[in-house]
């Protein structure tokens, strides 16, 4: 998991190239190429952390692709020089709330994706079970923590880049992780001891 | 004093990551992307219309503005009021006599006399 995280690290440094903010100006200005230079930097990083939320591949693909159009439309808002990746994914995550709280009556009537596999089925069942029961819990946790512990240990975000994408000071997104945490292992005891 | 602070992650929280995704579904995903995106990309190409180059004109217009505003009240607080100053006539120019008789004073000054000058003048008749 640690690698992972690393590697989600490597994924978003490379992605704070100098040219950002002239891709962002010829995006202003329309230029297709620009704008896919970004969907190619973001859209992987974009779909894990839409999966996060909602937990469905199809749904987390349509979430990044209306995250892309809505930071198309508003590339006037972002403050020229300002980075790019901290406002889009600001627009990803506020747009991943709306969206969980729609979906989440249709997500907890489905078994999730991915849940089975080649391998032992009593194993895929228990981990279906596990799955259902931590997006269970991670539904149950209030928007900003939900937020807090999807990007950092899920997705392996560092506090300063959480406070930077929600605009909340770095004190606040360690106490958020930490309470998220704490309710997670509680619920997730109720979940599976009922 | 009790540290409250949850700081181990779950390690069950794994399950939850996105799968990877291949490489056909990551290029149809994009392809979808910058379909949807065209129109709007295509209306950004546009020739901007005289209201917006003007909205985008507005700030450092104003900002400009503000400048020279300032620029101008200082060099007016540091080159006194405005006003132009009156040179004074020297009495003598106003005494001064010629071959011909004497000249009005007031005629022949090259700048406009001041107070003190129009008196002289009116003193010794050279005023006219």
């Amino acid at each position: 998991m640690a690698r992972a995280m690393a590697g989600a690290n490597d994924q978003r440094d490379q992605t704070i190239d100098l040219d950002e903010p002239l891709l962002v100006e010829r995006v202003r200005r329309g230029d297709r190429e620009a704008f896919g230079k970004l969907v190619d930097r973001y859209s992987e990083q974009a779909f894990a952390v839409a999966y996060g939320f909602l937990q469905h591949a199809e749904d987390a693909e349509d979430l990044a692709q209306d995250a892309f159009l809505r930071a198309l439309e508003r590339i006037d808002r972002l403050d020229r020089g300002s980075p790019f990746g901290p406002w889009f994914y600001r627009l990803l995550v506020n747009a991943a709330l709306n969206r969980r709280k729609y979906l989440a009556r249709r997500r907890m009537e489905k078994i999730p994706e991915g849940t089975t596999g080649p391998g032992d089925p009593a194993a895929d069942a228990e981990r279906a079970v596990l799955r259902n029961c931590l997006a269970s819990a991670v539904d149950a946790l209030p928007d900003d923590l939900a937020t807090v512990v999807i990007l950092h240990d899920l997705e392996g975000f560092t506090h300063p880049e959480i406070a930077r994408v929600l605009e909340i000071p770095e004190g606040t997104c360690r106490s958020h992780l930490s309470r998220a945490r704490r309710m997670l292992r509680e619920g997730l005891k109720e979940l599976r001891h009922p | 004093m009790v540290n409250q602070r949850e700081e181990r992650p779950l390690d069950e929280l794994g399950v939850l990551k996105a799968p990877p995704r291949s490489e056909e579904r990551r290029r149809a995903a994009r392809g979808r992307i910058l379909a949807a995106a065209a129109p709007l990309l295509q209306r950004r190409r546009r020739p901007a219309s005289y209201w917006e180059v003007l909205a985008g004109w507005a700030r450092p217009g104003l900002a400009a503005a503000s400048i020279a505003l300032l620029l101008l009240a200082a060099a007016l607080q540091f080159t006194g009021n405005g006003e132009e100053t009156v040179a004074p006539v020297p009495l003598d120019e106003v005494l001064a006599t010629s071959d011909a008789g004497r000249v009005p004073a007031l005629l022949v000054a090259i700048n406009e006399p001041d107070a003190d000058a129009v008196v002289a003048a009116a003193l010794t008749g050279n005023g006219r």
